[in-house]
């Protein structure tokens, strides 16, 4: 048995560009489509709405005029560091792939107990209280071979598309590669954001875009301090975005200071605090 | 004090607050046991025909293929234009093709045995089997429903070219020998879970002495050849599970 | 040997125990679990040979390019292309979700149908295509046999120019009637903007992608205004940085906190109806300190200083005017806008290298206001970003050919002559097309119809006016309604007869020129899948509905299908030259700069660039090098008009007829004199009684949720928040300060009422509402469709009390006054 730490080849990962992000919401689109997710006639009842990939709506707080909204997209953040998902399941239902760095969910084997629900801190795992979708409406005319419809009474969440990593690597052993290039393998979410806000790639090569932003100081991660180490990464100009980060008492955020090299290297203008 | 063991029980033995006669109790009376002994056996018997041959016979139905298709016979290049290969697999792979995508076609549709049966009325052989194919099947443009031996459930992703092309495995490892048969063998299939015996293994034991691969198709088997093989990290659950 | 009880249980003990032995309880266990992992209404998808076919998005006007994955003959997924000009590899939430509106048979119409229940009730029977045609032809034949084919009218929603446009517009000039009206859109507005100032007939031209300085009024450029997969490209590219490594601010003008304001860098929040006296402002700083671009202004623009006609009388310019009247302290008075403010945009404005204001209400599917848009439009002249890159393009309009002129016959040109009912091109709107707004209140007005057959294609007034309900009023007056849609939508189930249009995936048809893009671009959808049911192109069967009218109207369409057509128009396509049937993601249509000589053709002939057409599903011609002057602004006097002598002219003419105070009343102008030519603020008339009506209530729109005729796929309603819609009630977005003042709290229920009508909503408090305003969501409250969209929130239509904008008549949708009601 391998330790947590000791990662194998590929360690996939992505980078949100929370100032790209409209809020269109496409990437949850994208992603119900992509997944063959539930849909039911009442989803405004978000704690039973299955939505792997979820937009948060976050507020500056401010008085208008000066009031402005953002949106947090939240997938599974695919912890790094021992997924409290997988310590607390007791069916070994999901597991840390330490060669992808991918969290899986094997729906099968799922014996809806729900604990690894609770254990989340990203509210990133849902459970199926119905069956996939309304019959005989012909809406399983859209299902894709590709993911498994889950059942009534297991949990499921957002894979990385890991259908798409094993398309991929389909793809290149038929034109005889082993390996797959930066690019081949993209989240849905990822690959439809109509603004590019969606870097995805392998943390682990040096060479991937991914891996070049999350060394800037405006990247940031979700509860960065309980040490789950997530694989999906926040960034932002604006300072009260990334405050709102994780749950700080007064006084306990440094803002980032290291701006001129921000600006000249990454930024294209300053946050919109600074305008 | 009589023997307990010999002494006839009497029913005017019995009563009064006399204790319970002898040592032995009662129960080890040697008939009574040697009784209990065979019926246990009986039993015992009973269970065995009951768990290895009719519980089988009931969980399995059978069912022949929609047409007996002559694996032997495609295979001859002689027959066939364009069956060729070093390896069986290759030959296998005339039919049982890759896409360019590199997803696996399994059995074919139609359309891929049409291009050699292209006209109903005219059938290539003489066997019964390709008459009804032609008529039924050609003549109405229509799929054969082949019962598939090796389908897994829909929760199982199998990725055909990473074992065929990159692994070198060949086809018979996993499917057994199909490329000399003459015949379908007959589709078994369970009655509760809906796939074919031959997933589960034709033993109905499942323990098997030098198990081949071919032999079953569980998810521990697979997991067997992979660590057999030295990949490991192919154990991992969304290697084959999707 | 008798079997005693206790033989029986040694015969039992030994059976259980020999069981355990057999492979029975082992396997009986393990092949139950098996079973419970397959029970038959979980759907298992058939797999099969995945493919990509390449197509055009035809939900919106935006036309963005879809690639979609199938599954032998199922579409699983659609994606956006990447060798599409338009969006490079993004598509919008609702185009993700297309295929639900493909496959979700609960939503659509599966053949042609008779109504059979009550009208509303959404009760239909099945019939054949020939018993459809019989009971149409037959009845507008009859219309035209008595001499009345004005009595047949036609609501058209597909975009203006699209080829099935152009078919049903010249069906209803065979049969004879002049009434026929489309819904609102933003391009009527900027069309007209474009006559009267540019002199222009092709679209608005924004060419975003090239700018350093986007200044919005109102355009929700996130919200899904233009083609929203080019625009939110732009966005990202905007804040990489673009090529030429400009930093591109971005200013947003709006009253409320959408995602385009809150996103931008900056974000201005005037009152509603008041972007046109914000920009005068910023127009009135600009001239006073200077800065603007003296050589546009003297080659290139009439009007701007005062002038004097050829009869020698003077006139006011609009340096004048706005020097006079709308000074930041003015402004202010007017718009709320801190006069500070005012004055660091037309710092921003002038200080760009290539800015460029866009004028916009949300989304395109509503109309603007025409002053606003002329007052946004004169600071792209100020600083001259008029036919410079990164500013307002004049691209020649797109040159399909037009169809053989039609030969009307002698019913029908008595028929054409009669007025149309919506009084649009009369004096009173002269530069309008039509009116749909004032064809309802036609309707309504007289106690019998004036409208026997109403034709609806690709349109839902019932649910997207915003009329207060008037459209609905009207239809239940209308003796006989037919629709083409392809969905249950509101107006369709009013309807008598359906003739059910294929869904966009599985039919042939084009897209004119995205709104607001700055090149020309003419796309084509294909079927993507077989069509699913028995429905028919639209484009087809205004083809056969023609012949089967008769002789005469018949041999105005002498195509075999709609796809010849399609080719009849594409021959200008090739005859123009210079167009590009592919697209390559590394030469962006928008940075082609190629001087003069264009891009080498890729096709030698027509059939060749129509097949071309047919597999990329595009024709276009990248952005080339600023075009000469000569010729450039065809207005009367030959350059930008900051005073429109069109204008001038309609109002003469106007006067001539009815004394000209009566004109400018009719025409809904306070102003007088020269003022009525230029951009200028004019305040919305009260409808009603401020005292009874303190609120205003604001309709908005947002990209998640379609608002137009195309239903919401059900996903959509997962990117819903629960403070917009919560179970089927949505919510109103409400400032804590205007709450309190009605002792509202979060999620409390409140009636929202107007002149027009009521509605129930949630209050949800939000501090990105202006205080004094109820801001409702569009897209909610149907009536109609399945149980994913029926009866979920309240739509704002119906309460909207709706003014006429001057001279254009468009309804001003944004001033309905509203009080709350707590519940």
């Amino acid at each position: 048995m391998k330790k947590a730490n000791d990662h194998g080849k590929f360690k996939y990962g992505m980078v949100i560009d929370i100032d790209k992000c409209t809020g269109c919401g496409t990437c949850m689109v994208a992603c119900a489509a992509e997944n063959n997710v539930a849909v039911r006639a009442d989803q405004s009842d978000k704690e039973r709405t299955i939505t792997w990939m979820r937009l948060y709506k976050i507020s500056n707080g401010k008085e208008f005029p000066k009031a402005e909204v953002s949106y947090f997209p939240r997938p599974c953040m695919h912890c790094d560091h021992h997924p409290p998902c997988v310590s607390v399941c007791v069916a070994t239902a999901t597991k840390l792939d330490f060669n992808t760095g991918i969290v899986s969910q094997i729906y099968t084997r799922c014996i809806g107990c729900r604990y690894c629900q609770a254990a989340c801190p990203y509210g990133a795992r849902y459970f199926n209280w119905w069956d996939v979708f309304p019959q005989d409406k012909g809406m399983d005319r859209y299902l894709t071979p590709e993911v498994s419809p889950r059942m009534r009474g297991v949990v499921e969440k957002c894979t990385f598309c890991h259908q798409r990593l094993m398309r991929a690597k389909t793809l290149a052993y038929a034109e005889d590669r082993r390996e797959i290039e930066e690019g081949e393998y993209v989240t849905a979410c990822a690959e439809a954001c109509p603004a590019q806000a969606i870097t995805f790639g392998d943390l682990n090569n040096p060479e991937h875009e991914v891996s070049k932003l999350i060394k800037h100081p405006f990247t940031f991660r979700l509860l960065e301090r309980i040490g789950t180490e997530p694989k999906v990464y926040y960034h932002s100009n604006r300072d009260w975005i990334r405050k709102l980060g994780d749950n700080f008492l007064p006084g306990e955020y440094t803002p980032v200071v290291n701006k001129s090299w921000a600006e000249e290297e990454w930024s294209t203008k300053p946050g919109r605090d600074e305008f | 004090m009589k023997d307990p063991v010999n002494s006839p029980k009497k029913s005017s033995d019995r009563g009064g607050d006399r204790p319970p006669s002898g040592f032995f109790p009662r129960w080890m009376n040697i008939n009574l046991l040697a009784q209990d002994v065979s019926f246990f056996i009986l039993g015992l018997i009973g269970a065995s025909i009951v768990g290895w041959i009719i519980f089988p016979a009931v969980l399995y139905s059978k069912h022949p293929q929609p047409i007996n298709f002559n694996h032997a016979l495609h295979l001859d290049s002689e027959k066939v234009d364009g069956i060729e290969g070093e390896t069986k697999a290759e030959k296998c792979l005339f039919c049982h093709s890759f896409r360019d995508d590199g997803t696996f076609a399994g059995i074919q549709k139609l359309e891929k045995c049409t291009e050699c049966h292209d006209d109903p009325e005219s059938p290539l052989g003489e066997t019964p089997a390709e008459k009804t194919f032609m008529t039924k099947y050609v003549a109405n443009e229509e799929e054969i429903p082949w019962l598939v031996y090796s389908k897994q459930p829909d929760c199982v992703y199998f990725s055909h070219i990473a074992h065929v092309k990159m692994g070198n495995i060949d086809c018979a490892t996993c499917h057994g020998v199909f490329a000399d048969n003459e015949k379908l063998p007959l589709y078994v299939k369970n009655r509760l879970t809906g796939y074919s015996r031959d997933i589960w293994g034709k033993r109905i034991s499942g323990f098997y002495w030098n198990k081949k691969f071919s032999d079953r198709m569980k998810m521990d088997d697979c997991a067997r050849c992979h660590t057999e093989k030295d990949q490991e990290q192919n154990n991992a659950c969304f290697v084959c599970h999707k | 040997m008798k079997i005693t009880r206790r033989n029986f249980i040694a015969a039992v003990v030994g059976g259980v125990a020999g069981i355990q032995a057999t492979p029975l309880p082992w396997k009986f266990t393990d092949d139950v679990a098996i079973w419970t992992q397959n029970w038959p209404w979980v759907p298992v998808p058939a797999t099969g040979e995945f493919t990509d076919v390449s197509s055009v998005c035809n939900l919106c006007p935006g036309g963005c390019g879809i690639a979609v994955r199938k599954v032998d003959e199922r579409a699983i997924k659609i994606e956006g292309r990447t060798d599409y000009p338009v969006n490079p590899g993004g598509i919008c939430p609702v185009g993700m979700g297309g295929l639900q509106l493909l496959y979700d048979e609960s939503l659509r119409f599966t053949g042609p149908m008779k109504r059979v229940g009550l009208r509303g009730a959404g009760q239909f029977k099945e019939i054949s295509w020939g018993e459809a045609f019989d009971i149409v032809a037959g009845r507008i034949s009859n219309l035209r046999k008595k001499g009345t084919p004005e009595a047949i009218a036609a609501v058209d929603g597909n975009p203006e120019g699209t080829t099935v446009s152009v078919l049903i517009k010249r069906l209803m000039r065979a049969m004879g009637s002049p009434n026929y009206v489309r819904p609102p859109s933003i391009n009527d507005t900027y069309r007209m903007g474009n006559l009267l100032m540019q002199g222009t007939l092709a679209p608005m031209a924004y060419d975003l992608e090239n700018s350093d300085y986007v200044l919005s009024f109102g355009a929700g450029l996130l919200e899904g205004w233009g083609a929203p997969g080019r625009v939110m490209n732009a966005w990202g590219m905007w804040h990489d940085g673009n090529p030429a490594k400009r930093k591109t601010r971005i200013v947003q003008v709006e009253s409320r906190a959408s995602n385009t304001a809150s996103k931008a860098d900056m974000w201005v929040a005037p009152r509603p109806g008041t972007d046109g006296a914000l920009a005068l402002g910023i127009a009135h700083v600009i001239i006073k300190s200077g800065q603007y671009d003296s050589r546009f202004i003297a080659d290139h623009s009439f009007g701007f200083e005062d002038w004097r006609s050829l009869e020698g009388v003077n006139h006011t310019g609009f340096k004048t005017l706005v020097l006079e009247k709308y000074s930041p302290e003015q402004v202010a008075e007017i718009t709320g806008v801190n006069p500070k403010t005012i004055v660091s945009l037309a710092k921003g404005f002038v200080s760009a290298k290539t800015p460029v204001a866009v004028y916009g209400k949300g989304k395109d599917n509503l109309n603007g206001s025409l002053y606003e848009f002329m007052a946004v439009q004169n600071l792209n002249a100020l600083k001259g970003s008029i036919n410079r890159s990164g500013g307002v393009l004049l691209p020649d309009p797109i040159p399909l050919s037009d169809l053989p002129l039609l030969e009307v016959d002698a019913i029908a040109s008595k028929g054409l002559k009669t007025p149309r009912l919506d009084q649009a091109g009369t004096m009173r709107y002269p530069f309008t097309d039509s009116l749909i707004n004032n064809f309802t209140d036609a309707i309504n007005r007289d106690s019998k119809s004036p409208v026997d057959t109403l034709l609806v294609f690709s349109a839902n007034p019932f649910f997207t006016l915003p009329d207060g309900g008037g459209f609905k009023k009207a239809l239940e007056k209308i003796p006989f309604i037919v629709s083409f849609s392809p969905y249950r939508d509101e107006t369709a189930n009013m309807a008598d007869l359906i003739l059910p249009d294929s869904t966009y995936l599985e039919k042939v048809d084009d897209i004119v020129w995205p709104t607001g893009l700055q090149y020309p671009l003419y796309g084509l959808s294909k079927p993507v899948v077989e069509p699913l049911y028995n429905t028919k192109n639209s484009g087809d069967t205004v083809i056969e509905l023609s012949r089967a009218i008769d002789d005469s109207v018949g041999s105005g369409f002498p195509w075999e299908n709609f796809e010849e057509v399609l080719q009849t128009r594409a021959k200008g396509l090739f005859d123009a030259g210079g167009g590009l049937v592919s697209y390559d993601p590394d030469a962006p249509a928008w940075q082609r700069q190629t001087a003069g000589n264009g891009p080498k053709p890729e096709y030698e002939s027509f059939d060749e660039m129509w097949e071309g057409i047919q597999s990329e599903g595009m024709w276009y011609r990248p952005v080339s090098s600023p075009r000469s002057w000569k010729g450039l602004f065809n207005t009367p006097s030959g350059k930008f008009e900051f005073s429109s002598k069109l204008i001038a002219q309609a109002i003469e003419n106007y006067s001539n007829k009815i004394s000209k105070k009566a004109a400018l009343k009719n025409m809904g102008l306070a102003a007088t004199e020269d003022e009525v030519c230029m951009a200028h603020y004019e305040a919305p008339k009260a409808g009603a009684d401020l005292s009874a009506y303190p609120l205003k209530m604001l309709p908005y729109e947002m990209i998640n949720l379609a608002s137009g005729w195309i239903p919401s796929p059900p996903f959509l309603y997962k990117t819903i928040f629960e403070n917009q819609l919560l179970k089927d009630k949505s919510f109103a977005a409400i400032n804590p300060k205007t709450a309190a003042k009605y002792h509202l709290e979060e999620g409390e229920l409140v009636a929202v009422k107007s002149p027009a009508g009521e509605v129930q909503v949630r209050v949800n408090l939000s501090e990105g509402a202006m205080p004094g305003i109820v801001y409702l969501p569009l897209g909610f409250g149907h009536t109609a469709y399945d149980e994913f969209l029926k009866g979920k929130g309240v739509n704002p239509n119906n309460i909207v009390q709706a003014g006429q904008d001057p001279i254009s008549g468009y309804p001003v949708w944004w001033n309905t006054p509203v009080k709350l009601i707590k519940v």
